[in-house]
């Protein structure tokens, strides 16, 4: 019975990474189309490839969209956690309306969430450009971050920052050594969400941006009306440096430890 | 613990200029008339009147609702079962997980969705394949088959997440102690791992839902232009026709609309909880 | 899994580093080049600044112009597309500055209603004389005072000549898109101003009609159309479908369809009898822009034989160079063979007027259209 189980959980998750990775290995293969069309197959090329790297706007839209999504989430993150914490502990009418405000930015369309930052940087007389959108990136994915953090911090025991304190834990380290490690998982998804909206926002980063500065987004919502395929090879590059970036980070402990286990066996040689 | 309440300050005083600043603005093209430059103070319900009484504006926004409703259902449970084998992993792999789940998210969604109208094409590659078994091609893309497919593609990643993170670092004493006292294993999960899930399924809702009834680029490329929902109202009405008091009011609707079922979902929520620690 | 994050928190911080001084330096190389190769050539002119900022509608210039003009002029040229001729005004009325747009008809006749722009320096811009008759002295700019055509043409059907008669589609006009043998097989093209067209222009009325009895009988001709051929709204979708033969039918820009019939021998093209849209793309000034006498300068350099013949080549739209397009359809010419580049001069193909109430009034119908079962 377990065995079937596990069978069959097993064959679902192939199948839901099937779903999931279908759109993507599409993209790669006709990224190596050497016709414009997105659709039918001609034969292997690297001109889009070509088309790509000799585009400045596009390498340069690559480089704003990473460094903007990291900062993004790593700003994001500290405050969203910092809020949710903070929240928690709150009244619970403080914590419902700053909960509903907060859902805002979700709910309403991009557009409008847009418009609204559009009227309110002109209202400002704000220039638009690379900190108008970052503001405005921060802006969206906090949400997020919150949301993911809250269930956690609900099914935490709510005594057990005081209990760390009761045992002379300073709030900073009831902070920092008790609770979040607690809701460590609500932070690393809510930090991924907020990576991923910041990553793939158009319409919202359209509005508040300005002198030159795009993003993918920007590039492929604008130059892909006119059938583009150099956008394909820019969503292959995109998925090499993240996979290139995810095997390092996970290759480094395994190599670390390696060495380690090196030195070990040298030293018991010895 | 009252030190951690001052830990929102910053976040209120940041949402109070970034978030209901420019939902004033909104606010005041829905209640008002003409003019998008400047915002002109003659207020009017027009805008409300003219939505609620036209029966294809409100048809458009019940079949929002109804396709942004199978979405999040399918969600729960396609996600679920991911969410629930990622968390019985171990800790090293948990993570490679979470990262399989996560990616595909960070390529373009409009590269995605594009990809998707290649492979559901009459003569793409389902079809290819299914021509080989002998079955003709089977009408796929602009159907609202092929919208609820992307909008569930889109943001099956999303609940998983959120699933996944309520069901991690749970504690399995609970479930060991059920399992003692002679549940069986759909009894376990029905009576204390659903239950604990529940508030990472009720965020997921919220990010699933939310963008789910508003999102108008997947029916658009999808759905074949006819499948019209109020995500595309509202675009279109702040992008082509440049009536923006309308498509402010429109947004409003679907706002109070959605707070109004998100409120009752808490309510559910809360009765849950509330049973859970009253048993 | 701490020490993962940990490590993988230290990496993400000295890759946005990197990436930041990466983008950085680049930003600052770039204008020191501009600099420099403005030293060079600045006995050429002086401009009020070296930066010159462009809107434009995306993929619809050829990639070596801009930094060609560049070297040249020893200037930055920042290129901003946009995706719709409303999301550009929506951005310009929210006072973002540039010193050179290029809408369509309609939208610079309303921003010249706005007074938004700046009328053209005819002393600067003597390649004035190269444009084609057919693009000059236009309906909304009589004397070309604030505009210079970039691209043109019209809007129409391109068929599948296998399955599609070229005589029916000829003798039909755009009623063929309610003959039920070709239901299910056709495209319509999602925006409220071209579906509208097509209905008035069938009914013999101008595209440009406020009636609204003429309104409402185009809106039923489009509601009936809708119901009984199932047909599938896409926008710049069709060009590769159609180049790829998804279908049978399908409304496209002429410069859309120069490419489609270049690219699949089996299409067509048809301007129908009963008259279409006839459109204009053109070169403006906003009088918001820092840059005016440099923006002169670059639509000046974008009316040159050689510019005009790479940008046709390349996008595929119809130039408004006169050489340039005599070339292009001389008998050795790229499109000699191509019957939907060069659009043809006829009375009843009109040009869209803007007409605010109009466009909000279609805009609701349109949706209404599309969402009637």
């Amino acid at each position: 019975m377990k065995k079937e189980k596990r069978v069959f959980s097993s064959i679902f998750m192939a199948l839901m990474v099937v779903f999931l990775y279908a759109p993507i290995i599409y993209t790669i293969i006709f990224s190596f189309n050497s016709s414009k069309s997105l659709t039918h197959f001609e034969s292997f090329s690297l001109r889009w490839y070509e088309k790509m790297f000799n585009d400045a706007t596009m390498i340069q839209a690559v480089i704003y969209t990473i460094v903007i999504a990291i900062l993004a989430t790593i700003i994001s993150t500290i405050v969203g956690t910092i809020t949710a914490i903070g929240l928690s502990k709150s009244r619970k009418l403080v914590r419902n309306l700053v909960e509903q405000v907060n859902n805002l930015p979700i709910m309403n369309p991009e557009i409008v969430t847009a418009i609204g930052l559009l009227m309110f940087y002109s209202a400002a007389h704000i220039t638009k450009g690379f900190l108008t959108l970052l503001l405005a990136h921060i802006m969206f994915c906090i949400p997020y971050v919150i949301l993911s953090i809250m269930p956690k911090l609900r099914t935490l025991d709510p005594n057990l920052a005081d209990a760390a304190m009761d045992l002379g834990a300073t709030p900073w380290k009831a902070l920092t050594k008790v609770i979040v490690p607690q809701i460590m998982p609500g932070i690393v998804s809510g930090a991924l969400i907020a990576f991923t909206m910041s990553f793939d926002d158009f319409v919202i980063s359209y509005f508040v941006t300005g002198n030159g500065v795009n993003n993918i987004s920007i590039l492929v919502y604008t130059m892909s009306k006119r059938i583009n395929p150099s956008i394909n090879a820019l969503s292959t590059l995109i998925i090499v440096i993240i996979t290139v970036f995810l095997t390092i980070t996970n290759l480094i402990p395994v190599i670390a430890e390696r060495r380690m286990r090196k030195k070990l066996k040298k030293a018991q040689k010895k | 613990m009252k030190q951690f309440r001052k830990m929102t300050y910053p976040y209120v005083a940041w949402i109070s200029v970034m978030i209901i600043v420019p939902m004033i603005l909104i606010l005041l093209y829905a209640i008002t008339t003409e003019g998008n430059g400047v915002v002109n103070f003659n207020f009017t319900i027009d805008n409300f009147v003219r939505f609620f009484s036209d029966s294809i504006f409100l048809e458009v926004l019940g079949r929002s609702l109804r396709v942004a409703l199978i979405t999040t259902v399918l969600c729960i449970v396609l996600g679920y079962i991911p969410a629930y084998y990622i968390a019985k992993c171990s800790d090293g792999i948990k993570m490679k997980w979470v990262l399989i789940i996560t990616f595909p998210t960070w390529i373009n969604m409009l590269v995605r969705t594009y990809a998707w109208i290649g492979i559901l094409q009459n003569d793409g590659i389902i079809n290819t394949i299914l021509g080989w078994v002998g079955i003709g091609p089977v009408d796929m893309i602009y159907t609202e088959f092929a919208v609820i497919l992307g909008m569930v593609y889109n943001f099956i990643p999303f609940m998983i997440l959120q699933i996944y993170t309520s069901l991690s670092k749970m504690d399995n004493s609970l479930i060991e102690a059920a399992q003692d006292l002679g549940a069986n294993r759909f009894q376990c999960f029905w009576r204390i791992t659903f239950p604990l899930s529940l508030p990472g399924v009720i965020s997921g809702i919220t990010l699933v839902f939310l963008p789910a009834v508003s999102s108008f680029c997947i029916p658009k490329l999808l759905g074949g232009g006819q499948y019209v929902l109020v995500g595309n109202v509202i675009e279109s009405q702040f992008l082509t026709s440049g009536d923006w008091n309308f498509g402010s009011a429109i947004s409003l609707i679907m706002a109070i609309i959605i707070m109004i079922s998100m409120y009752i979902t808490k309510k559910v929520d809360k009765t849950e909880i509330g049973e859970r620690a009253s048993a | 899994m701490k020490g993962f994050a940990k490590k993988a928190a230290a990496l993400l911080l000295a890759l946005v580093m990197v990436m930041g001084l990466a983008a950085c330096s680049k930003e600052s190389g770039s204008t020191g080049d501009g600099a420099n190769a403005g030293a060079e050539s600045s006995d050429k002119k002086e401009f009020d600044s070296k930066t010159l900022k462009i809107f434009l509608p995306g993929a619809y210039m050829e990639d070596s112009l801009v930094p060609a003009f560049e070297k040249e002029y020893g200037v930055k040229v920042i290129v901003e597309n946009f995706d719709s001729n409303e999301m550009m005004y929506t951005k310009l009325s929210a006072g973002d500055s540039y010193d050179v747009l290029i809408p369509s008809d309609y939208m610079i006749e309303r921003l010249m209603k706005e007074d938004a722009l700046q009328p053209i320096d005819k002393s600067v811009i003597t390649n004035l004389s190269n444009l084609a008759d057919q693009t000059k002295n236009l309906v909304y700019d009589p004397d070309n005072t604030y505009s210079v055509p970039y691209f043109w043409g019209n809007v129409g059907l391109v068929y599948n000549k296998n399955n599609v008669p070229k005589e029916e589609i000829e003798a039909k006009g755009y009623d063929i898109l309610k003959d039920t043998k070709y239901k299910g097989h056709i495209y319509m093209y999602d925006s409220e101003r071209d579906g509208f067209m097509i209905a008035f222009k069938q009914l013999g009325y101008s595209c440009n009609t406020d009636n609204e009895a003429e309104i409402n009988a185009a809106y039923e001709w489009l509601v009936e159309l809708n119901k009984t051929m199932d047909p599938v709204y896409v926008t710049d979708e069709v060009i590769d479908a159609m180049a790829n033969g998804q279908k049978d039918i399908a409304i496209v820009y002429s410069g859309d369809a120069a490419y489609v019939l270049s690219e699949n021998p089996n299409m067509g093209y048809c301007a129908p009898n009963c008259g279409t849209n006839k459109w204009f793309d053109a070169m403006v000034i906003p009088k918001n822009a820092e840059n005016p006498k440099l923006a002169n300068e670059f639509i000046n350099y974008m009316l040159r034989n050689d510019v005009c013949e790479k940008n046709t080549m390349e996008v595929g739209y119809t130039s408004a160079n006169k050489a340039v397009l005599d070339k292009m359809i001389a008998e050795d010419g790229e499109y000699a063979d191509n019957e939907a580049y060069y659009p043809r001069t006829y009375d009843k193909d009109e040009v869209f007027r803007d007409n605010e109430s109009l466009r909000k009034k279609l805009s609701e119908l349109w949706i209404k259209v599309k969402a009637a079962k």
